[in-house]
């Protein structure tokens, strides 16, 4: 993909999988654009919803409300759906926080002398090559 | 040892997630500008008032669909994508996973399952391709993402929604509905943000998304013995983080709750809702809750780039360290002098 091609990389996908998939996301959504949009260029000719114009907007000609049973039945599942769903995302925050807060009692404290610490299992602690954080 | 710990990810996905990534923040920041603009009234002026959000929101939604429809081919038409099929399918050790989470938390167990692990260490052999959690946000992102492109797709056509809907207040729910549709993902990507930016062996982030797995030795004890811990006990903490992970739980918890009581009490249906700033049910109390959530996306946008800095170093520094057998083949990859060892220290 890169000049770095000749490093140890042993992508999982090949080239051609890749560009081919590339180009049928691109062809798709270029004709989803058309389809959505037309090729009328310039967001003056947008469809626009506007809920949100200054002034007005969705609430200015919202005279007959929803007609249709089935769109209200709909928001009322998509949120009870987010609630569930959000009491479970909070748990699993919670959990993980807690999870956090143990795993970071089995490490050493910001100034603990390395060198004591680690003579009671042995082993080299090849320490100073922790890339990608700062474990320092 | 090193905190780089093991990568999963191959290069094309560590760039297909920062994209994603990238684009899914955007539509976020634009999307509930329009649904929260109660609350979140500053983003909107910020990105061009209602024009502008409209315009960036579907700028972003048409990356989106060519995001989406490019990593389904990929997974059908290449057979590492189909052979990792079975790999995002919930076992029943991700049931024992989950389990085995809440007796570590209430110190029943010493340490996390192996489809549970973040930091694998010393034991990486055990660590499936994705967590338990990993399965849920592969499932619960791939569904939202394709649904939300759909009806985003459906809004947008004229022709489309004329054909569905006979009145505007019509479309108007179906905008809800897409834009409550999105809180899921909303809310999961806080979380997601949370869990790879602050555990304590990665923090400030966890770089398995961003370095290939390629670029990243595989460690193997020296002695062929089993290991009797992941190595953990010999990272140190780093001195912040105490500090910046209670924050940054509080800010994440705070977040998806008011997006959620947002999402119920401010989406504007079936009501019409008043566009003036203070119409609704908005407080005070739910206005800096919902900004804070979007202070958490924004955590997350940066640290998604900084994943990437973290990668090009790592790069860099590989590349220095086979430099006398590349000088044969002479002038390729520039090195702007970054001073490769040394990459450990910021912050
Ligand atoms: C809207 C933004 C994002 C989306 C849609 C997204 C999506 C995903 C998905 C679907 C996975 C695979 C499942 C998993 O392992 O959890 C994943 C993995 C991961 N993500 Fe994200 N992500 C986003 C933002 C971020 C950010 C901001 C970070 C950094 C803080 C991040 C860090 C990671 C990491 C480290 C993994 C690998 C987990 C592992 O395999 O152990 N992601 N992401
Ligand atoms: C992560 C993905 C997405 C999220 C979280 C999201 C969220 C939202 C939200 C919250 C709204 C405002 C709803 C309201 O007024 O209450 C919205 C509106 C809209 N979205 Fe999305 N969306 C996403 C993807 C897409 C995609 C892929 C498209 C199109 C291809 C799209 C097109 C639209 C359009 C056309 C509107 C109406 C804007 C207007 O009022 O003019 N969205 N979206």
């Amino acid at each position: 993909m890169t000049d770095r091609d000749d490093l140890p990389d042993v992508n999982g996908y090949s080239r051609a999988s890749v560009l081919i998939s590339a180009v049928v996301g691109l062809a798709v959504a270029g004709l989803s654009l058309f389809w959505a949009q037309g090729f009328r260029v310039g967001y003056e000719s947008l469809y626009r919803v506007n809920p949100s114009v200054e002034g007005g907007g969705i609430g200015s000609d919202w005279v007959f409300g929803n007609t249709i049973p089935a769109l209200d039945f709909l928001i009322a599942l998509i949120h009870a759906a987010d609630v569930i769903m959000g009491a479970f995302i909070l748990v699993m925050v919670f959990i993980h926080w807690a999870a956090f807060q143990r795993l970071a009692g089995q490490m050493r404290d910001p100034g603990e002398d390395v060198s004591e610490a680690v003579a009671a299992d042995g082993g080299s602690p090849t320490g100073g090559d922790g890339q990608g954080g700062d474990s320092a | 040892m090193s905190n780089l710990d093991h990568g999963k990810f191959t290069r094309v996905t560590t760039l297909f997630h920062s994209l994603l990534g990238l684009d899914v923040f955007l539509l976020f920041f634009t999307g509930y500008a329009i649904m929260f603009n109660d609350e979140l009234w500053w983003m909107l002026t910020l990105m061009g008032g209602a024009s502008g959000v409209t315009a960036i929101h579907r700028i972003t939604g048409i990356g989106l669909v060519a995001l989406v429809v490019f990593w389904i081919t990929l997974q059908l038409i290449s057979s590492t994508g189909r052979s990792n099929f079975s790999k995002i399918l919930p076992a029943k050790d991700d049931i024992d996973a989950f389990i085995q989470d809440i007796q570590f938390v209430l110190g029943r167990a010493d340490e996390r399952h192996p489809s549970a692990r973040q930091f694998a260490g010393y034991k990486a052999d055990e660590v499936p391709l994705l967590s338990y959690i990993g399965k849920g946000v592969v499932a619960i992102f791939s569904i939202e993402l394709t649904l939300l492109a759909i009806s985003g797709l459906l809004i947008w056509s004229k022709t489309g929604l004329a054909a569905m809907f006979q009145t505007k207040a019509a479309a108007m729910a179906f905008v809800t509905f897409h834009g409550l549709l999105g809180v899921i993902m909303l809310m999961g990507v806080m979380f997601h943000v949370f869990e790879h930016g602050m555990h304590p062996a990665f923090y400030p982030v966890e770089t398995k998304a961003f370095i290939p797995r390629s670029m990243v030795p595989e460690h193997h004890s020296e002695d062929d013995e089993e290991p009797d811990t992941t190595g953990i006990e010999r990272l140190s903490l780093s001195p912040s983080w105490r500090s910046v992970s209670t924050i940054f739980g509080a800010m994440t918890v705070i977040g998806i709750v008011s997006v959620l009581i947002g999402s119920i009490f401010d989406e504007g249906y079936p009501v019409p809702r008043e566009l003036a700033i203070g119409g609704g049910p908005s407080s005070i109390l739910l206005t800096i809750g919902i900004n804070l959530g979007m202070v958490v996306l924004g955590v997350g946008l940066v640290l998604s780039m900084y994943g990437n800095v973290l990668r090009i170093r790592w790069e860099q520094q590989l590349e220095e360290e086979r430099e006398p057998p590349a000088a044969a083949d002479g002038g390729e990859p520039q090195t702007d002098g970054g001073q490769p060892e040394s990459d450990d220290t910021e912050n």
